[in-house]
């Protein structure tokens, strides 16, 4: 009798162990739909820190959904966006196959290029989609749209950056620190002929025209060019001090192998710049990527303290795929899926409206500082500082380190010039 | 003097391009459109077998251009032998083999701008007031080399002139005992060599990419077509004209606007003279 006892007791034990889990696994998962190009960094990086997010929050317990722990499940579909001539229609599908075929009951990442996302905003409010993009798109139209017509879109959401705020609240005043540090005042301009860039070129060169700068060239390549000779000789000619550079193609590399090789004595300061991104880009250089600087748009997507969460994060990216945080999108759609649980809880319900009360009600600290969203435009609230907002984050890679440099709350170094510039 | 500069680089990188697209062509009539995927597929080994294996630059080298050899002779006499004097059907094939293994290597991994070769001399030098880095000059030397062992391969050697008899006129050439299967075989290695050659030269100056395969089979087709098709003096001439025509719309129009050049000569050239500088495909057509 006794040792049935024991062995009864065991059993309970072992139940009561397995049952909860089990009872996770077993429960209705919630499916999240990820449009995402993922042949390109700022697809697959999402597509990566997503599942890391819904990893972490499958093992804790799931989510809990009025009650019921139901688990994250994630569906991924190759939009193409970010490929050269792949037609929007492509990322549409992508988008439609994921509410209807694989009954997405949330979308996050992507689409990843602009012109995809607005295209995309029409089905995704048809059909009540909540939808928090994460990945790409920096567009101010996507935002303005929502607060415009607020009933129709009210379902979509943005966590990431967007590029008015990266102008004037980052790359402006990060331009001018570098001007005043070392006495430099005339850029010229190499942007990618995608939208966002060609509009992000001209709106920075009209700007620092305004703050005493002279733009002395400005050039617009096709997606996929190899060859930036000509124009770095140009830059070199007009005496250029600063190349600003605005690119998501993994091309951009040859750029800032080319600058180092002919020296030009220009800093290549990249608002986007894919490339320089990836924690790889050093080693896949041979080191010429020293000196040049890019944006990842959210804190998080290169180590720094923002918060206790960003380092937290960046090692568990570290531990699941071998590698630092990639780039942008990794941060951002890492947070989707938290606020998202966060929303979800708070609403009790999967019911669009009721979670889209929630989310603007989201008021938590995150990787890149408190996130909040814009009541009216669903865009995440920005600033310098995390604990008032999004903190954004501007590196320049020094000695084989992504080393943050802008915004001085979480900057981790200074921006160094190359030795062929110093007097 | 920057644009003569960059026109000559810019105009043997097109030649390299092109050069063994227009071989195949020219010897065997066909139209293979796997040239730019063979292009990645060599540079993708060399960087593999460099950065997995550890193993030395001039040997991974070596053994990508084998590799890619293979390939594509495997490819012509298992596929295209089959379809051959079919035109649209050798397009599609190859078109669609291309494809696949471009598709294929993105579906593997290559994706991103880290997949890249060192070049072979670092530094840069500044030429009349023009910087310019060791790499590009070492394309400049390394084209002209491969162009004057090409002329002296086809012109000084036995294999080389019955390649040259089979492009000339492969009936003829077939009565004096040359196969005209085997001589095609050949120039598909060999054409499929060049493309790989080529990705050995210029992919240090780039990064190993899916989309180049892409590009290089449009410049191949765009130089072949303004050249003459299967004219290698042709390819070689209209690399210049391409390539200069470029350079030239960078300095003057703007960089955006170079993509445009090859396809506003292929236009042209169709228009004016539609078997291209040296071709004779049509010669008779157009005299007519």
């Amino acid at each position: 009798m006794h040792k049935f006892m024991k062995m009864f007791f065991a059993l309970l034990a072992v139940l009561a162990l397995v049952v909860p889990a089990g009872g996770v696994l077993a429960a209705k998962p919630i499916v999240l739909g990820a449009p995402l190009s993922t042949a390109f960094l700022y697809g697959w990086d999402a597509e990566r820190a997503i599942k890391l997010a819904v990893d972490e929050i499958n093992a804790a317990g799931g989510v809990n959904v009025g009650g019921t722990k139901r688990p994250f499940k994630v569906e991924v579909i190759d939009t193409r966006d970010l490929e050269a001539g792949v037609p929007v229609s492509e990322a549409l599908l992508a988008v439609e196959k994921l509410i209807l075929q694989k009954k997405a009951n949330f979308i996050v990442g992507g689409p990843v290029r602009s012109e995809a996302a607005l295209a995309a905003m029409a089905l995704l409010s048809k059909h009540k989609m909540i939808s928090i993009l994460s990945t790409g798109v920096l567009t101010p139209k996507y935002h303005k749209i929502v607060g415009k017509n607020y009933d129709k879109f009210k379902y979509l959401f943005r966590i990431s950056g967007e590029v008015v705020w990266m102008l004037k609240g980052e790359l402006v005043p990060a331009l001018i620190g570098v001007g005043k540090q070392y006495n430099l005042s005339s850029m010229y301009i190499m942007v990618q002929d995608v939208a966002w860039a060609r509009a992000l070129g001209k709106i920075l060169g009209g700007i620092m025209k305004k703050k005493g700068w002279k733009v002395v060239g400005h050039q617009v390549y096709p997606t996929g060019t190899t060859d930036y000779s000509m124009g770095l000789v140009d830059a070199k000619k007009k005496k250029a001090q600063v190349l600003l550079l605005a690119m998501d193609m993994p091309e951009s590399a040859v750029l800032l192998k080319q600058w180092f090789d002919m020296k030009v004595p220009a800093l290549p300061f990249g608002t986007i710049l894919a490339a320089a991104e990836q924690p790889g880009f050093w080693k896949a250089t041979g080191g010429k990527g020293q000196f040049a600087i890019a944006s990842v748009v959210n804190a998080g997507n290169a180590p720094s303290n923002a918060t206790p969460w960003t380092m937290k994060f960046v090692n568990a990216y570290k531990k699941k795929y071998g590698l630092e945080p990639e780039g942008y999108g990794t941060a951002s759609s890492y947070m989707a899926v938290y606020v998202l649980k966060d929303a979800i809880e708070r609403a009790g319900t999967l019911n669009s409206d009721k979670v889209v009360t929630a989310l603007e009600k989201t008021d938590m600290m995150g990787v890149y500082g408190r996130i909040r969203f814009d009541p009216k435009t669903h865009q995440i609230i920005p600033a310098n500082d995390p604990k008032k907002g999004a903190v954004g984050t501007i590196f320049q890679w020094q000695k084989g380190k992504r080393v943050v440099v802008y915004p001085p709350s979480i900057a981790t170094g200074k921006i160094l010039l190359p030795p062929w510039m110093q007097k | 003097m920057e644009i003569i500069i960059y026109g000559v680089i810019n105009s043997v990188t097109l030649a390299l391009m092109a050069l063994g697209f227009t071989l195949v062509y020219g010897v065997s009539r066909l139209p293979n459109f796997a040239h730019g995927a063979f292009y990645v597929l060599a540079g993708y080994i060399c960087w593999m077998l460099l950065n997995r294996l550890g193993l030395p630059y001039f040997l991974a080298g070596l053994i990508g251009l084998a590799v890619v050899g293979g390939v594509g002779a495997a490819m012509y006499h298992f596929i295209l032998e089959r379809i051959r004097g079919m035109a649209i059907s050798e397009i599609i094939a190859s078109y669609a083999i291309g494809l696949a293994i471009l598709e294929g290597l993105r579906w593997g991994g290559l994706k991103g701008g880290t997949f890249i070769l060192q070049p072979f001399v670092e530094g840069s030098v500044d030429i009349l007031g023009v910087s310019v880095d060791y790499q590009r000059i070492l394309v400049v030397v390394l084209g002209a080399a491969l162009v004057g062992l090409l002329w002296l391969f086809v012109n000084q050697t036995k294999l080389g002139l019955a390649l040259k008899g089979m492009a000339q006129d492969e009936r003829a050439a077939m009565t004096l005992g040359i196969d005209s299967d085997k001589m095609a075989v050949v120039a598909m290695a060999l054409g499929s060599v060049f493309a790989g050659v080529a990705a050995l030269i210029l992919l240090p100056m780039g990064s190993i990419v899916v989309e180049a395969g892409y590009h290089v089979l449009i410049m191949a087709v765009a130089v072949c077509i303004v050249g003459g098709l299967g004219s290698w003096t042709g390819a070689v001439l209209a690399a210049f004209v391409i390539g200069f025509a470029q350079i030239l719309t960078v300095a003057y129009i703007g960089a955006h606007w170079q993509v445009v050049v090859a396809l506003v000569a292929i236009i042209i050239t169709l228009i004016l003279r539609p078997s291209g500088i040296f071709g004779k495909q049509k010669e008779l057509e157009e005299r007519v």
